[in-house]
């Protein structure tokens, strides 16, 4: 019975996507013909789409790859080497996984407000940059390196920063990639923090534009559901291709291997 | 000196003050970034509104101390104990039904099989789609003339005003993101089932228990650890989720999508009353550490073995 009622059950949650498709599809002004490439092209066009887009990509990848080289250095030092101050590096760590964005949103905004940051770039992706998430990820995932391939390279006379840039980091790859997609994902759906930071629609992503147009009266429905598909696209990609990834990232200390 | 001699040499420097030096060195300029951003952007704005809380502040001028007043007005401010209500209900109203569903999708659907596989992929659809995108597309759905109305008219209902009616409003959002947020519980709910035993199962069969019998005294204990997981995350994330009402309501009609966060974002960035959010932001910590305690205490005692 589960082989017919389960499709059945996915096929009418996927409704809502079938309605956004053919949403963004429509041409201009009603009739049947399949128009989403035109569509697409007329968001591209003009407009503010084209800016939103390209900011969303310049805080996706900036944050992504800032996470992945801060806390992959930081997540590294706390499982493999000794410093002052490790325990309490990661006691902070741990202290802020149990924080969220909401109770601390107010005085980061008037940190950064008091930093003159307000419509700036950085101001949308300093406050971002590093997640305790990611810290915790590559340091469980460095405490299971092999010690003897550190070992060898310390014998072999090389250097703690070449050995974690030759040896460590490309043992540590699958958290980092793991890490890189889901900080990408996270800030490329990320509304409350850059509509806080910017008035400015010139530096304005793709969420805070949709959301803003969304409130005007009169709003053009049909590019307006082009934006969001083209939104939704990118995220769905990377779930389909990596969705082993994804999951064991999301999922991170709930299952039990 | 010979090449071994040299080899030994350092080897006994490994775990002598050079190496310790190393060490020391390499691992504090590595952590140090880190160190500084955890430190500004989330320990000392933690200790801020912990302080702000006990002042009134709108960025203009200092904060000024005005001891517990805040939470003083917060147990007199009926758009609080609004807002905590609204909280309430769309917490509850999301994470019942949405584990429920979860879990009677997720024991067929973790049988091992190539279409089971692409299923899986298909629901973690909704899940992945960004908010603001899923918000264009409920807008469309719950559109005066949209297809929520058109189900009802198949079911006979008379169509009704589903983000502005005062009574249907919340749960508007509510069907949103239990649709939003079944495909990711389906998922990690599956990846428990497959780890479950094979040999119970066979064990419980043999003495003649239905499938109904094995799934509530079999497969309900040994997965109690990963329902709890899914319950906290559920429970956590719709305690702050307000970005559903934000786009889709704007937190009306008249309060009625008003959840807790979003009282708090107004207080804060509407009306500038900073030292108020943010007594609001330490009432909000104080529920989710609870929350937190509890998944640990249970995460760590008695798990799925």
């Amino acid at each position: 019975m589960s082989r017919v009622l389960l499709p059945l059950v996915v096929a009418v949650m996927l409704l809502p996507v079938g309605v956004m498709a053919v949403v963004a599809s429509a041409p201009e002004g009603g009739g049947a013909e399949f128009s989403l490439f035109a569509n697409i092209a007329e968001m591209f066009a003009g407009g503010g789409f084209p800016v939103y887009f390209g900011n969303s990509l310049i805080l996706s990848f900036g944050i992504g790859l800032l996470d992945v080289l801060f806390a992959g250095a930081s997540g590294y030092a706390l499982a493999r080497l000794r410093f002052r101050g490790r325990k309490a590096l990661f006691a902070l760590v741990v202290v802020t996984l149990a924080l969220s964005p909401t109770v601390v949103m107010v005085p980061v905004y008037v940190i950064v407000h008091q930093l003159g940051w307000i419509d700036t770039y950085q101001g949308m992706i300093v406050p971002s940059m590093i997640s305790a998430f990611g810290v915790f990820l590559v340091r469980q995932f460095a405490l299971g390196l092999p010690e003897e391939l550190l070992l060898a390279a310390r014998v072999d006379g090389a250097g703690e920063f070449r050995i974690f840039a030759t040896i460590a980091v490309p043992l540590l790859r699958p958290a980092l990639l793991t890490l890189f997609l889901l900080q990408f994902l996270t800030q490329w759906d990320n509304l409350l923090w850059p509509l806080l930071v910017a008035n400015d629609p010139a530096l304005w992503p793709l969420p805070v534009g949709i959301s803003q147009l969304q409130t005007e009266i009169g709003y053009d429905i049909r590019l307006m559901t082009t934006a969001a598909l083209v939104t939704a696209v990118p995220p769905i990609v990377v779930m389909f291709f990596l969705q082993r990834y994804y999951v064991a990232g999301l999922t991170l200390g709930g299952v039990k291997k | 000196m010979t090449a071994v001699q040299l080899r030994l040499g350092r080897t006994a420097t490994l775990s002598g003050q050079g190496q310790r030096r190393a060490e020391g060195r390499a691992g504090g300029l590595l952590a140090l970034p880190a160190a500084i951003y955890f430190g500004v952007f989330w320990l000392l704005p933690f200790l801020s509104a912990a302080y702000l809380s006990f002042t009134r502040y709108d960025l203009a001028g200092m904060p000024e101390w005005t001891g517990l007043d805040n939470y003083r007005k917060m147990v007199e401010d009926p758009g609080f104990w609004n807002s905590a209500q609204v909280t309430a209900a769309y917490t509850a109203g999301s994470v019942i039904p949405s584990i429920v569903l979860a879990l009677a999708i997720a024991v067929p659907l973790s049988k091992p099989g190539r279409l089971n596989g692409v299923l899986r992929g298909l629901m973690m659809i909704p899940a992945v789609m960004p908010l603001v995108a899923t918000s264009v597309v409920w807008r469309i759905i719950y559109a005066d003339g949209g297809p929520a109305n058109a189900v009802l008219g198949l079911a006979g209902l008379a169509p009704v005003s589903w983000l502005t009616d005062d009574g249907i409003a919340l749960w508007a959002l509510v069907i949103m993101v239990t649709w939003k947020h079944l495909g990711l519980f389906v998922i990690i709910l599956t990846a428990g089932l497959q780890g479950l035993p094979p040999s119970v199962y066979e064990a419980a069969a043999l003495d003649g228990a239905g499938p109904v019998r094995a799934f509530f005294s079999i497969t309900v204990p040994l997965l109690r650890r990963t329902l709890l997981f899914v319950l906290v995350i559920a429970v956590v994330g719709s305690m702050q989720a307000f970005i559903p009402a934000f786009l889709l309501t704007g937190g009306g009609p008249a309060g009625a999508t008003e959840v807790l966060p979003y009282y708090m974002w107004s207080n804060a960035f509407a009306f500038e009353r900073m030292g108020y959010a943010s007594a609001m932001a330490m009432v909000l910590l104080a529920l989710l550490v609870v929350l937190s305690l509890v998944q640990f205490r249970f995460l760590r005692g008695g798990g799925d073995e």
